[in-house]
């Protein structure tokens, strides 16, 4: 059925069958986006309706509304989801203000400043981006623990501070490039200082990317599981993602509505940031290839 | 532009103007006195540049190459983490090599998934992208719908929903046995667990799908037309003009998507319940690593295996970079 249409604004064949095409396309695509969104419409509404009725229905419209899900969801750990959302929110946002902090620093020096060997560092920083993280896992471990740094956030948060994530750096380098340089020619020649330069100039002028580099470390840093999982023991300490993993172990299939409920708790600041910041993710993605 | 100012072209622009903050600067109007001594010079010409890039600098040696070093010395040896490393020559790589069931079964698994889960992903992503291109009307919410899922995707939620949706009892058998199929325990039946997590990758085509659907956009349309006047068909088109036109995107994609499939860890730990079973028939490569490392303390052997899946990962890369010259059509 598809051969003949797909890829036309087509002139060549009738207005009635370019009509039909269209319909049939749409529809198509309709199918699809229903069959794509019907898990997660699913889980919402199994999050809100009586826990008896989730496994007996495949429908999306519960019979009644019924919150309770929600509340034993909460409460089903020994510590209260509130204090996972909360630990989780602290290791995001410190994650954001590391990796705007150190990957800007990094990529105007890359950008801007005349240094000693700077392609070189720049080709480095361009081969981290290959590396798996695997490799450096263990010793990075090892390293964490004897600081004594196990069981706290910062072995999640300092390596941010530090611009590790060099995928950043390289999202800015392109940015700040496209800068004009007059801009901070002029002010050099008014005697700013690089620093100054920095601040006044290129961050004001930056703010299209490092949001983009500020949603994507909060969405990254907020769905990590591997991270929290080698780092964090005490359940006191847990994130949102350790804390329905503990869920699924501690409850089997007994507390699912519980279980969806915080699932769906855990997806709301993940969809905030679609909803709001949409546009900025799609470009994020179409210009350089970001992953999801 | 500004990396690519040396050699050659650090020369032209010392001929075009006033060099920039190299080692001195003669026709600057200057605020300090010069300093003289030679380190007082390197200074002021690379001292700001160093200044900004030092937490950068303290990552990438403390937290990447020194970790990387260790790492590979750590593989060379049995080292647990209670007692000091023990050298062990290449008795990892060996047992890796020959005596080591679980690690033929994580890669067969971890393969298995590439084999099937990138190409699958990409040819849905590019099919959604050519509709969506043809001008069609809602494409803003069509592509935000199909690009959700990818956003959503990692995230342990998921892997519980998915979990549900594919356990006997789940929501996939409930629609079943509406149409009077009775469908197996997706989840705990070996040959059918690994399809689960592949229909989960497939479900995030949108990311790839939005790169296809920048790249459909950069192929100016009046090929088309001309194509159109010589009588080609929509057929034709497609696989004269914009499979090639659209090849080195599809090589991004599928390069970054492989590298990307070999890491994936979250859906089949929440899924198997931390075990890569039934039967290790979910058991990625980075769970088995991660068993190795946290579950067991095999932390020389584990470091020896994240090496195997960094060769591994680097052979199928440069395999792909050999290939594409035969492939991939690059215009200029």
């Amino acid at each position: 059925m598809t051969s003949l249409a797909i890829f036309s604004k087509d002139d060549s064949i009738s207005p009635r069958r370019s009509r039909f095409v269209s319909l049939l396309f749409h529809t198509l695509l309709m199918v699809v986006s229903i069959i794509m969104l019907y898990p997660l419409l699913w889980m919402l509404s199994a999050s809100i309706r009586p826990e008896a009725e989730i496994f007996s229905s495949t429908s999306l419209l519960p019979s009644a509304i019924d919150l309770s899900s929600y509340w034993k969801g909460w409460t089903g750990l020994r510590v209260e989801f509130g204090q996972f959302f909360w630990n989780s929110l602290v290791i995001s946002v410190l994650s954001v203000a590391g990796n705007v902090i150190a990957c800007s620093l990094a990529a105007y020096a890359f950008a801007r400043l005349k240094f000693a060997g700077r392609n070189f560092w720049f080709a480095i920083m361009l081969g981290t981006l290959m590396i798996p993280y695997h490799v450096t896992l263990i010793p990075q471990y090892v390293l964490f623990l004897k600081l004594g740094w196990v069981d706290t956030i910062l072995p999640l948060v300092v390596p941010k501070f530090l611009a590790v994530d060099a995928f950043f750096i390289f999202l800015m380098v392109q940015f700040f490039r496209g800068i004009p340089r007059e801009l901070d020619e002029a002010a050099r020649m008014d005697g700013c200082s690089a620093w100054r330069i920095y601040w006044k100039i290129m961050l004001p002028l930056s703010t299209p990317v490092l949001a983009t580099a500020a949603i994507f470390s909060f969405l990254w840093t907020w769905d990590d599981f591997f991270g929290p999982l080698i780092y964090l023991n005490d359940m006191n300490n847990y994130t949102v993602q350790l804390g329905l993993r503990s869920f699924v172990d501690s409850s089997g299939s007994s507390q699912w509505g519980g279980l969806f409920a915080m699932s769906t708790l855990s997806l709301v600041p993940v969809f905030f940031f679609f909803l709001f910041f949409q546009r900025l993710l799609i470009e994020g993605i179409a210009t350089t290839g970001l992953k999801r | 532009m500004g990396n690519k100012m040396t050699g050659p072209a650090a020369a032209n622009i010392a001929a075009a103007g006033p060099p920039r903050q190299k080692t001195h600067i003669p026709n600057h109007p200057q605020r300090k006195p010069q300093p003289t001594s030679w380190l007082g010079r390197a200074w002021q010409g690379s001292g700001p540049g160093y200044m900004f890039l030092l937490p950068w600098f303290i990552g990438f040696f403390g937290l990447t190459l020194g970790p990387a070093i260790v790492s590979l010395y750590l593989s060379f040896t049995d080292f647990d983490l209670l007692r000091a490393p023990n050298w062990v020559g290449m008795a990892n790589y060996v047992r890796i090599a020959t005596s080591d069931p679980k690690f033929a079964a994580s890669m067969g698994v971890t393969l298995f998934f590439v084999l099937f889960s990138v190409p699958l992903k990409l040819a849905f992503a590019l099919g959604v992208a050519v509709v969506l291109n043809r001008g069609i009307r809602g494409l803003p919410v069509y592509r935000a719908v199909f690009y959700l899922p990818s956003l959503l995707g990692t995230s342990v939620a998921i892997a519980v929903l998915w979990r549900q949706l594919f356990a006997s009892d789940g929501l996939v058998n409930s629609i079943l046995a509406e149409f009077g199929i009775e469908g197996p325990s997706w989840i705990s039946h070996p040959s059918y667990s690994i399809w689960t997590l592949i229909i989960l990758s497939i479900w995030q085509f949108g990311s790839p799908m939005i790169i296809f659907l920048a790249g459909l956009r950069q192929i100016p349309g009046d090929m088309y037309e001309a194509a159109s006047l010589d009588g080609a068909s929509k057929w034709r088109q497609f696989f004269k003009i914009t499979l090639p036109l659209l090849t080195p995107v599809i090589f991004f994609n599928a390069v970054v998507q492989t590298i990307d499939a070999f890491k994936a860890f979250t859906p089949a730990f929440i899924i198997s319940g931390g075990t890569g079973g039934p039967i290790n028939s979910t058991l990625f490569y980075t769970l088995y690593l991660y068993q190795e490392a946290f579950g067991f303390f095999r932390m020389g052997y584990a470091s020896a295996l994240a090496w195997v899946l960094v060769v591994i990962i680097a052979l199928f890369t440069a395999f792909s970079f050999l290939t594409a010259r035969f492939w991939v059509h690059y215009d200029d």
